[in-house]
C-alpha cells in the first residue's frame, strides 16, 4: 500500500460518513425543495421556487430564532464563563475532575425529562409559589419567552463550559503572574490576558450552542407552552403535521443557508480576534 | 525565611541582604530552590516562615502589582496575543496615572534598542526565536525601572556569542539604570563574571555568599569549591593545623600541605583541594614534585588540559597555559611528568 | 386504606391509574414535541419466555400497535399475551398527522394502527391500509355497532377498520374560577378568555379542533375551509392568543395543578380530570363542535398479519372492551359492551351527553385534516 492509499484509507470511514449522513439527506431537501405538496400531503416531483416565495409566510419562525438563538447563547455564555473560569483557575486540581462531571452529570437524562422538571419549577406550584409566599403575587414564569431562555441555557451549557473551560485550562498560569509582576491589578489581568486568551474557548462554545440553538424545537415546546415559536417548530409542524415536505425543505434549507452564512461571517470576526493561528477553534 | 510545598522543603532559613544597586547571583544545581526564592521575592509564593523587606518594609503580605519589582521569567511568559512592542509596553500600561501614548511608545524604542531588537516590535512573540524572545521578556523587564530586577536564568537560551554580548549588555544596564539585580543561573561562569556577590545555594540552603573571587579562592565547603570552578581534591586525615596553614596525610600516606580554611581540626577528616590550573606541568623533576603519568591530554585552545595519574594520589586534572607549551609539544599520553604546586594556591577544607 | 392497615390490589391499581392519567393525556406531550415515534414497551416479557402456542396457532411471537397514549388497559394486552404468546408492542402517537406522516414515510413495521374516522379515506386514497377479511374478526358484529361511529370504517363498499372508541371535543373549566358564571359556549370560550381567564386558557396545538372551535364561535362549520370564514376563525384567535397560557395538547397537567383554569378538552381527559378534581367540569360548546369515533386498522404491508388480525378481534371481544372503557373513559358504539358496563357509566353526562348537545356536533372530514389552509393558519397563530 502506498502511503497515499493509505491516506486515502483511513479518511475513508468519515468520507462515507460524510456522505451517508450529510450530503445525501441534504441533497434530498435541495431537491424537495422544489417540488410540490401533494393532495394528502408528502412531496410530488416539480420545479417550482413557490416554496420559496412563501417562505415570508415563516418570517416570525425565523424572527424569533435569529432573536432568541444569539441571546440564548449569550446568556450561556454570560453563565459558563464564571463557572469554567472556577473549575479551571480557582479550582484545587483534585476536585477539578469532579466538579466537571457534576457539570455534565445532567446529560445523563433525557432533555425532555429535564425539561419536565424546568415545568415543574417554573410552573404555578413552583418558584411562582415560592414568591406568592414571599408576598410577591401574580409571577408568570412558565410558558413564556423567559423560561425558553432558561430552559436553553440549563440545556446547553455544559456545551459551553467544556471548551472555555479547555481554553482557560491550557493557559499559562505564568503569564497571569507576568501580568501581576508587571503591575496589573487581578481585574486588569483577567481583562488583558485571561479573556483574550480564552476566546478560541468562547468561540467554539458560542458556535455549538449557536448551531444546535438554530436548529431547537423541543425547549421551545415544551417551555413556550408552543406560543414560542422556532424554525425548529415550524419544521416539525411543516413535516410532521401538515406534511408539506416540499415547503418544509424550502425552510430547512433556508435554516441551513443562514446558519452557513452567520457562521462564515462569525469565523471572519473570530480569525480577526484569533491570537495564535494554531489554536484557531479546537472544533 | 522558608517555604516548604507540602514536605518539600524548597527553601530553608535563607537570611539574606542585598545592598541597592548591588548585582547578586543566585547559583545552584538544578531544584536547588533558586525560582523559589525569586518567586518570593517577587511576591508569588509567600514565605512559610519568616519576612520578606524591601527598603526596610515586610511586604510578605503585598500582592505582586504592588511590589516595585520585576521579574523575567525562566520560560519567558511572553502574552502571546500581544505584538512584541504590546509585550514590552505592557507594565508601562498599568500605571496609574495613566501614562501618554508617545511616552510609552518611545520607551518601548527604546527598551528594544538596548536588547537590540530594533523593528521587531510589530512581530508577533510565536515569530520570534527563542534568544530574541528571551531579550523581549528583559526588555519587558527593565522598561519598567524596577528597585529590583529578577532575573530566572534570562540567557539559558543563547548562543555562547550573543549570551557573552548580552551579559555585558546586562552589566552595562545595571550600572547605567542602578537597579538592584538579582540573577538565577547555573552557568557558574556567567555568576563569576557578572556578579558583585555570588550566593551558592544547596538543597534549599544557602551555603556560602561572597564576592566572586573570595568563592573561588577560599571556598567554604568543599561542595563550593567543586561548584565555583573545577578542582582535583584529595582526601585524607588532618594531621596538623598552624595558623593559616595546614598539613594532610591522604590515604595513599601522601602529606600535603595547604592554607587552612576557617574551623579545622587536627585529627579529623579533611580534603585538599587544588585547581589545575594552579599546578605546573613539567619534564624535569625538581623539589617537591611528584611523578605521574600522563594519562589523556585535551586541546582546549587557549589551554591544554591533562588528566594524569599518581600511584597514590589517583587521578589528577591540569590545565597548562599554552605559552608554556611554545616550542616544547607537550605531553603525549603514557608520558611520564612532574608535577608542583605551592602550598599557598592549596586549600584544605572540612570533607562536608 | 383498609382497616387492616395496608392498602388492597384494588385499591393499588386505582392509584396507580389515577397517577398515569395525571401524567399523560390522550394527546400526549410526545405528540407535541413531534417525538411522538418514540416507542414504549408493554408486555414487557421476553418473547422467548412465553408459552410457545403462538407457534401452534402461527401468528409468531409479536404484534406491533400504534395507538394513542393512555387509551388502553394493559391487563387486556396482557391477557392476549398469555393466549398467543404474541407480545403487544406498543407505538403512542400525538396526532393523526403524525401517524399519516409516518405510513407515508413508509417502514413504519406496525401491525396495527388506530386512525380517527376522517381520516380513512385518506389512507384507501394513499393505499396505506388494508381491506379487512371478516371471517378473521369472530368478534366483530357489524349489526352491535351505531352506524355513527362505525360507518367510516367503511369505504366505497369495503370494510377497512373496525370502532374502538368514540367521543367528544369540548372544553373543561375549572368553575372555581368562573365567578358564578357558567360558561356553556364556544362564544363564551374565547370570550371569557380575553377577558377573567386571560392568562389561563390552553388550545391545542392541532389545527383540526383549534381552529374548528374557533369557527364555532362564529356559528360556522368546524369543518369549513371556506377562506373568509377562516380569516375570521384566524382573526379570533389571534385576538386570544396573548391571553393564552399555552398552546398544547398536554393540558392535564396544568388544569391539575391550577395553572391553567380553562381547555379544550377530549372527553377521556375530561372524565379523568373530574374524577379527580370535581370543579373541574367538562363543557360541549352549545353551538356544535367535534364528534369523533376511532378505529382499529391495519396497514399495507404490516409484518405481522395474522397477528394483527388477532389483537383486533381480541380486543373487539365485549368482556375486554368493557374493561377498555374502565381504564380510559371513552365511551364505546358496541351494544354488546355496553351491556357489560355499569349504570354510573352508562349515564354518564360526560361520556354520553344529552341529545340536543349532541345532534349539534359534527364529524371531522377529510379534507379537514388535509387543508393545506388550515394547517398554514396554525403555524400563523402559533408563530403570531
Ligand atoms: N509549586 C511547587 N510545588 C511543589 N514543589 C515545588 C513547587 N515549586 C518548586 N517546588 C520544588 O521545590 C524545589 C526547588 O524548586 P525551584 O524551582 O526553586 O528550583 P530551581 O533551583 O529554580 O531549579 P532549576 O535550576 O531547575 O530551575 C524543587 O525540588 C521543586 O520540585
Ligand atoms: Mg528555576
Amino acid at each position: 500500500m502506498t502511503r497515499r492509499e493509505r491516506n486515502w484509507l483511513l479518511v475513508a470511514p468519515a468520507g462515507a460518513w460524510f456522505l451517508v449522513m450529510l450530503v445525501l439527506p441534504l441533497s434530498f431537501v435541495f431537491v424537495f425543495s422544489f417540488g410540490e405538496r401533494g393532495p394528502a400531503g408528502g412531496y410530488v416531483p416539480a420545479f417550482t421556487l413557490e416554496q420559496y416565495a412563501n417562505l415570508p409566510a415563516r418570517w416570525t419562525a425565523f424572527k424569533n430564532t435569529m432573536v432568541l438563538a444569539p441571546l440564548g447563547t449569550l446568556a450561556a455564555l454570560l453563565i459558563a464563563y464564571p463557572l469554567a473560569y472556577q473549575l479551571a483557575v480557582r479550582t484545587d486540581p483534585r476536585w477539578k475532575t469532579l466538579l466537571l462531571v457534576l457539570v455534565i452529570v445532567p446529560f445523563w437524562t433525557s432533555i425532555l425529562i429535564r425539561s419536565y422538571a424546568w415545568i415543574f419549577i417554573l410552573g404555578g406550584q413552583g418558584i411562582p409559589a415560592l414568591l406568592a409566599a414571599l408576598g410577591i403575587e401574580d409571577v408568570r414564569l412558565i410558558y413564556t419567552p423567559f423560561a425558553v431562555t432558561v430552559g436553553i441555557v440549563y440545556g446547553y451549557l455544559p456545551l459551553m463550559v467544556f471548551p472555555i473551560y479547555v481554553a482557560l485550562d491550557r493557559l499559562d498560569k505564568r503569564l497571569l503572574e507576568a501580568s501581576s509582576d508587571l503591575g496589573a491589578r487581578p481585574f486588569a489581568t483577567f481583562w488583558q490576558v485571561t479573556l483574550p486568551l480564552s476566546v478560541p474557548g468562547v468561540a467554539t462554545g458560542c458556535m455549538l450552542v449557536f448551531i444546535l440553538l438554530m436548529g431547537e424545537f423541543l425547549i421551545p415546546a415544551l417551555l413556550g407552552g408552543g406560543k414560542v415559536f422556532f424554525v425548529g417548530n415550524a419544521l416539525v409542524d411543516l413535516f410532521l403535521q401538515s406534511r408539506n415536505w416540499a415547503f418544509g425543505s424550502a425552510v430547512a434549507f433556508t435554516l441551513i443557508l443562514i446558519m452557513l452564512v452567520t457562521v462564515a461571517i462569525y469565523m471572519r470576526l473570530i480569525a480577526r480576534l484569533q491570537v495564535r493561528r494554531d489554536d484557531v477553534a479546537i472544533m | 525565611m522558608s517555604k516548604t510545598f507540602g514536605d518539600v522543603e524548597a527553601a530553608r532559613d535563607l537570611d539574606l541582604r542585598i545592598s541597592p544597586g548591588e548585582f547578586l547571583s543566585f547559583l545552584g544545581p538544578s531544584g536547588c530552590g533558586k525560582t523559589t526564592a525569586l518567586r518570593m521575592l517577587a511576591g508569588f509564593e509567600a514565605p512559610t516562615r519568616g519576612d520578606v523587606l524591601i527598603d526596610g518594609q515586610v511586604v510578605n503580605q503585598l500582592e505582586p502589582h504592588r511590589r516595585p519589582v520585576n521579574m523575567v521569567f525562566q520560560s519567558y511568559a511572553l502574552f502571546p496575543h500581544l505584538s512584541v512592542a504590546d509585550n514590552i509596553g505592557y507594565g508601562l500600561r498599568q500605571r496609574r496615572p495613566r501614562l501618554a501614548r508617545s511616552v510609552i511608545a518611545d520607551k518601548v524604542e527604546r527598551a528594544l534598542e538596548t536588547v537590540r531588537l530594533s523593528g521587531f516590535g510589530k512581530r508577533r512573540v510565536w515569530e520570534m526565536s527563542g534568544g530574541q524572545q528571551q531579550r523581549v521578556a528583559l526588555a519587558r523587564a527593565i522598561v519598567n525601572e524596577p528597585k529590583l530586577l529578577l532575573l530566572d536564568e534570562p540567557l539559558a537560551a543563547l548562543d555562547r556569542k550573543l549570551r557573552k554580548e548580552m551579559q555585558i549588555e546586562l552589566q552595562d544596564l545595571q550600572r547605567q539604570l542602578g537597579i538592584t539585580f538579582v540573577l538565577v543561573t547555573h552557568d557558574q561562569e556567567e555568576a563569576l563574571s557578572l556578579s558583585d556577590r555570588i550566593c551558592v545555594m544547596r538543597a534549599g540552603r544557602i551555603v556560602q555568599v561572597g564576592s566572586p573571587q573570595e568563592l573561588y579562592d577560599c571556598p567554604a565547603s568543599r561542595y563550593v569549591a567543586d561548584f565555583v570552578g573545577n578542582s582535583n581534591f584529595f582526601e585524607g586525615r588532618i594531621e596538623e593545623v598552624d595558623g593559616a596553614l595546614a598539613r594532610l596525610v591522604t590515604g595513599g600516606g601522601q602529606t600535603l600541605a595547604g592554607r587552612a580554611s576557617p574551623g579545622l581540626a587536627a585529627g579529623r577528616d579533611g580534603c585538599l583541594s587544588i585547581r589545575p590550573e594552579q599546578i605546573r606541568i613539567g619534564s624535569e623533576p625538581g623539589p617537591g614534585c611528584i611523578e605521574v603519568t600522563v594519562q589523556n591530554r585535551i586541546f582546549l585552545g587557549e589551554h591544554t588540559e591533562y588528566l594524569v595519574r599518581h600511584g597514590g594520589l589517583g587521578n589528577i586534572i591540569v590545565l597548562a597555559p599554552r605559552q608554556a607549551e611554545i616550542g616544547a609539544r607537550g605531553f603525549e599520553a603514557g608520558a611520564r611528568a612532574f608535577l608542583n604546586w605551592s602550598d599557598e594556591a592549596a586549600l584544605i577544607l572540612n570533607p562536608d | 386504606m383498609a382497616d387492616n392497615g395496608y392498602i388492597s390490589k384494588k385499591q393499588f391499581i386505582e392509584e396507580l391509574r389515577r397517577y398515569q392519567k395525571g401524567s399523560v393525556t390522550r394527546r400526549h406531550f410526545l405528540g407535541v414535541t413531534g417525538l411522538g415515534a418514540a416507542t414504549a414497551v408493554l408486555g414487557a416479557a421476553m418473547p422467548a419466555l412465553r408459552p410457545s402456542s403462538a407457534f401452534a396457532q402461527g401468528i409468531g411471537d409479536r404484534v406491533v400497535l400504534a395507538t394513542w397514549p393512555n387509551y388502553h388497559d394493559t391487563a387486556n394486552f396482557d391477557a392476549f399475551t398469555d393466549a398467543t404468546g404474541a407480545f403487544v408492542q406498543v407505538n403512542v402517537f400525538g396526532s393523526n398527522e403524525e401517524m399519516l406522516a409516518k405510513l407515508q414515510a413508509g417502514g413504519s413495521g406496525w401491525d396495527v394502527f388506530v386512525p380517527t374516522n376522517y381520516t380513512i379515506t385518506t389512507y384507501v386514497a394513499e393505499d396505506l391500509i388494508e381491506p379487512l377479511d371478516v371471517s378473521k374478526l369472530s368478534n366483530y358484529d357489524a349489526g352491535a355497532f351505531d352506524p355513527r361511529f362505525a360507518d367510516a370504517g367503511t369505504v366505497d363498499g369495503t370494510l377497512y377498520a373496525v370502532p374502538k372508541n368514540w367521543g367528544t371535543t369540548g372544553f373543561a373549566v375549572n368553575t372555581s374560577h368562573d365567578g358564578g358564571k357558567a360558561l356553556t359556549t364556544w362564544k363564551d370560550f374565547f370570550d371569557r378568555t380575553m377577558d377573567d381567564f386571560s392568562g389561563r386558557t390552553m388550545v391545542h396545538d392541532y389545527q383540526l379542533t383549534t381552529i374548528g372551535n374557533a369557527l364555532k364561535y362564529f356559528g360556522y362549520s368546524f369543518n369549513s375551509v371556506d377562506p373568509k370564514e377562516l380569516a375570521d376563525a384566524e382573526k379570533l384567535l389571534i385576538e386570544a392568543k396573548p391571553h393564552l397560557f399555552a398552546i398544547s395538547s398536554d393540558y392535564q397537567p396544568a388544569m391539575r395543578s391550577g395553572d391553567a383554569w380553562l381547555t379544550m378538552c377530549w372527553t377521556g381527559d375530561g372524565k379523568q380530570m373530574n374524577s379527580d378534581i370535581p370543579e373541574i367540569h367538562y363543557v360541549l360548546g352549545r353551538e356544535g363542535g367535534e364528534i369523533w369515533s376511532d378505529y382499529y386498522a391495519i396497514p399495507k404491508g404490516a409484518p405481522h398479519r395474522e397477528a394483527a388480525y388477532a389483537l383486533i378481534n381480541h380486543m373487539l371481544d365485549p368482556q375486554v372492551n368493557a374493561r377498555e372503557v374502565l381504564a380510559h373513559g371513552y365511551p364505546v358504539a358496541d351494544s354488546r359492551t355496553n351491556a357489560l358496563l355499569p349504570p354510573e357509566i352508562l349515564n354518564d353526562p360526560i361520556l354520553y351527553p344529552a341529545q340536543e348537545l349532541l345532534d349539534a356536533l359534527e364529524f371531522g372530514a377529510a379534507a379537514t385534516l388535509t387543508d393545506p389552509n388550515r394547517a398554514e393558519l396554525l403555524a400563523r397563530f402559533k408563530s403570531a
